[in-house]
């Protein structure tokens, strides 16, 4: 068997999963959006732009995902970086496997049950219970933004976590001593040395939580109760209520498009963060 | 002719001391990583810490660095008690056994970071001309933008050097620089370490497990065991005036026969050897009459002889060193042990053959008493 045609059986599983689960189905989506709904439901195939004038009709749930996704992965990195930072550097090394473990806990349990509890918390018997208790009344937090943007940082939390630790657990922290040796303080050896080596677990990890929160769906039905939409939900109605497959293949590429272009300009500035490509561990 | 008797060797009245150890321990845990240590170093002074593998040296060098805290004991800059300054406070500077430059800085980046993190700030130009200056120093020059990856071990370890003295630091720590490196370069790096010094005359501390590179480099040597410094001294003065058997062992290479000391200690003593043979020798300090001592006689102290007085061995395994040739005899009663007989001995006398019979005979001037520990 020569190199070549080794390398290309290491491919084919791969390469066969992509072009069935992701190729056609793309292909196939691309071609309905140009389509129009069929009289029952579905979709007839032509060629015109009417869905894609449609699609500021879904402007709100563009704007509720370009805005609570960034906002969500950069509230999960502000969270998860001291922890892993804990985890990594400060904690006893006896215990770190240990809390780390504690962290993915969550993740043992569906993600619906989860979400469930947070709307008895954030329900008017939960937390705003508490807060009338001492005094603040009248607050709603389910069905807000407020509580989708809790649901996604909660839920996302240990994928933020995960990279980080692992870029800062193998960060040699004699280079810590080094930098401390040549004057540096405690903050400016954070600055100047640590920071700027774990960019590639921040990189990964911000990738991983943006682009998964871009199709996010359940956390906004959930805690969103109907009033903050995402494209996935408006996904989900478009194909499964009122079957209107052409405008939900219309909204499905221009998300896609989206999602390219931000994941492309992302890149480009972590490029220049002067992290080096294969660094990244997930791009 | 009496021998003096073995003296610590202290630094001159004179000699400006620029830290001092004064009975500093360290333990982790239940782990004694150093024990009582008492020191002074000497400005511009090149100063080894020689002994083996986790006898406590690293464990020395950052008490002086400010990494650990001694758990008892006094550590002193410049005569003032540094015990809770912190390593960034600390005039001291080191070059860490891997190096530890940082992997996201290029050359220039990584000798510089001391200067940058001085405050109020130094001007960039000046910066820069320092940084040119230190790379010029370590015979860098032209490197200034690669990447840490593309240099190698070598370079590395010049980059590690520059960045270490660029803000001239009171102390030099450099904790095993060379043990990285291959033989060839090894020896280079000596040489150009001791030029350096000598250049910046910066005092150096040195942290080794290697003899010969202790010999080579230091003015003087702390030879360290268990945590505890054995015997301070020159390279020539540890060599030819070991303080015990382990000295003797640990620099250089030595013959040593184990027996019971005779009569009170004073110069010349006789020893009475387990095997019956009373042999004399120069007493070492501290040692009492009928205690247990062994007798050490260096190789080149040996005399290998065909005929005559001595105690007769019979050759063993010969080995052709070039100037010198290094024999194995066998005696009957003392063992295995050996000689080195220099090229011109062999010349005149004729050389020995595996299998013969010679005398083995030493001044007894050359035959040290020592404690057998
Ligand atoms: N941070 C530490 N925690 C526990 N034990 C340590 C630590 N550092 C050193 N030791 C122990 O102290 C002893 C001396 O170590 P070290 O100073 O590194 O020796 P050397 O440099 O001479 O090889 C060893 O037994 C080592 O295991
Ligand atoms: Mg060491």
């Amino acid at each position: 068997m020569t190199q070549r045609t080794r390398n290309w059986l290491l491919l084919a599983p791969a390469g066969t999963w992509f072009l069935v689960m992701l190729i056609v189905p793309l292909t196939v989506v691309f071609i309905f959006s140009f389509g129009e709904r069929a009289p029952s439901g579905g979709v007839v195939l032509a060629l015109t732009f009417e869905q894609y004038a449609n699609l500021p009709a879904r402007w709100a749930a563009f704007k509720n995902t370009m805005t609570l996704a960034p906002i969500g992965t950069l509230s999960a990195l502000i969270i998860a970086y001291p922890l892993a930072y804990f985890l990594a550097v400060k904690a006893n090394p006896r215990w770190k496997t240990i809390l780390l473990v504690l962290v993915i806990v969550p993740f043992w349990t569906s993600i619906l049950i989860r979400s469930y509890a947070w709307i008895f918390l954030l329900g008017g018997r939960g937390i705003p219970a508490l807060l009338e208790w001492v005094g603040i009344e009248g607050l709603r937090l389910i069905n807000t933004p407020f509580a989708v943007l809790v649901g996604i940082i909660y839920g996302y939390l240990p994928l933020m976590v995960f990279p980080i630790f692992v870029s800062l657990d193998k960060l040699d922290k004699r280079l810590l001593e080094a930098s401390s040796d040549l004057g540096a303080k405690p903050w400016k050896t954070f600055l100047q040395v640590t920071l700027p080596l774990s960019i590639p677990g921040i990189a990964t990890g911000c990738m991983l939580v943006f682009i998964l929160l871009m199709g996010e769906y359940l956390i906004p039905a959930l805690l969103g109760g109907g009033k903050v939409f995402f494209v996935g939900n408006a996904l989900v109605d478009l194909f499964l209520q009122s079957r209107n497959w052409a405008y939900g293949s219309a909204v499905a590429v221009t998300l896609v498009v989206i999602m390219l272009i931000t994941v492309t300009i992302y890149m480009r500035l972590i490029s220049r963060l002067g992290a080096s490509r294969e660094d990244v561990s997930i791009m | 002719m009496a021998i003096e008797a073995y003296t610590e060797v202290t630094l001159p009245a004179d000699r400006k001391v620029v830290a001092e150890l004064r009975g500093v321990s360290k333990s982790f845990g239940d782990v004694l990583a150093a024990s009582d240590l008492n020191l002074s170093i000497g400005e511009g002074e090149f100063l080894s810490f020689l002994g083996p593998s986790g006898c406590g040296k690293t464990t020395a060098l950052r008490m002086l660095a400010g990494f650990e805290a001694p758990s008892e004991g006094q550590v002193l800059l410049d005569g003032d008690v540094v015990n809770d300054l912190d390593a960034h406070n600390r005039p001291v500077n080191m070059v860490f056994q891997q190096y530890a430059l940082f992997p996201h800085m290029t050359v220039t980046q990584n000798i510089g970071y001391g200067l940058r993190q001085v405050r109020p700030r130094i001007p960039k130009p000046q910066i820069a001309e320092r940084v040119s200056r230190a790379l010029e120093v370590v015979r860098l020059g032209g490197f200034d933008d690669r990447k840490i990856w593309e240099m190698s071990g070598g370079q590395q370890q010049r980059v590690a050097l520059a960045r270490a003295i660029i803000n001239e630091p009171k102390l030099l720590l450099l904790d095993e620089p060379m043990a990285a490196l291959d033989r060839k370069l090894r020896k280079e790096m000596q040489i150009e370490l001791q030029d350096l010094q000598r250049q910046l005359g910066i005092t150096f501390v040195l942290v080794t497990h290697d003899q010969e590179e202790a010999l080579s480099m230091s003015d003087r040597i702390c030879i360290m065991r268990d945590g505890r410094i054995v015997q301070i001294g020159s390279p020539q003065e540890l060599y030819d005036r070991p303080n015990s058997r382990y000295v003797a062992d640990f620099v250089g290479t030595s013959n040593f026969f184990d027996g019971t000391l005779q009569g009170s200690p004073e110069g010349l003593s006789t020893v009475l050897l387990d095997n019956g043979m009373q042999v004399q020798g120069m007493a070492g300090d501290g040692l009492v009459d009928h205690q247990d001592v062994c007798i050490s006689v260096r190789p080149e102290q040996m005399k290998l002889s065909h005929q005559g007085d001595g105690v007769e061995v019979k050759v063993h395994n010969r080995i052709f060193l070039g100037e010198h040739t290094e024999y194995l005899v066998s005696h009957q009663t003392l063992g295995d042990f050996l000689v080195l007989a220099p090229r011109q001995a062999d010349l005149t006398e004729g050389a020995f053959a595996v299998g013969d019979t010679a005398t083995v005979s030493w001044e007894a001037t050359a035959a040290l008493i020592l404690d057998r520990n």
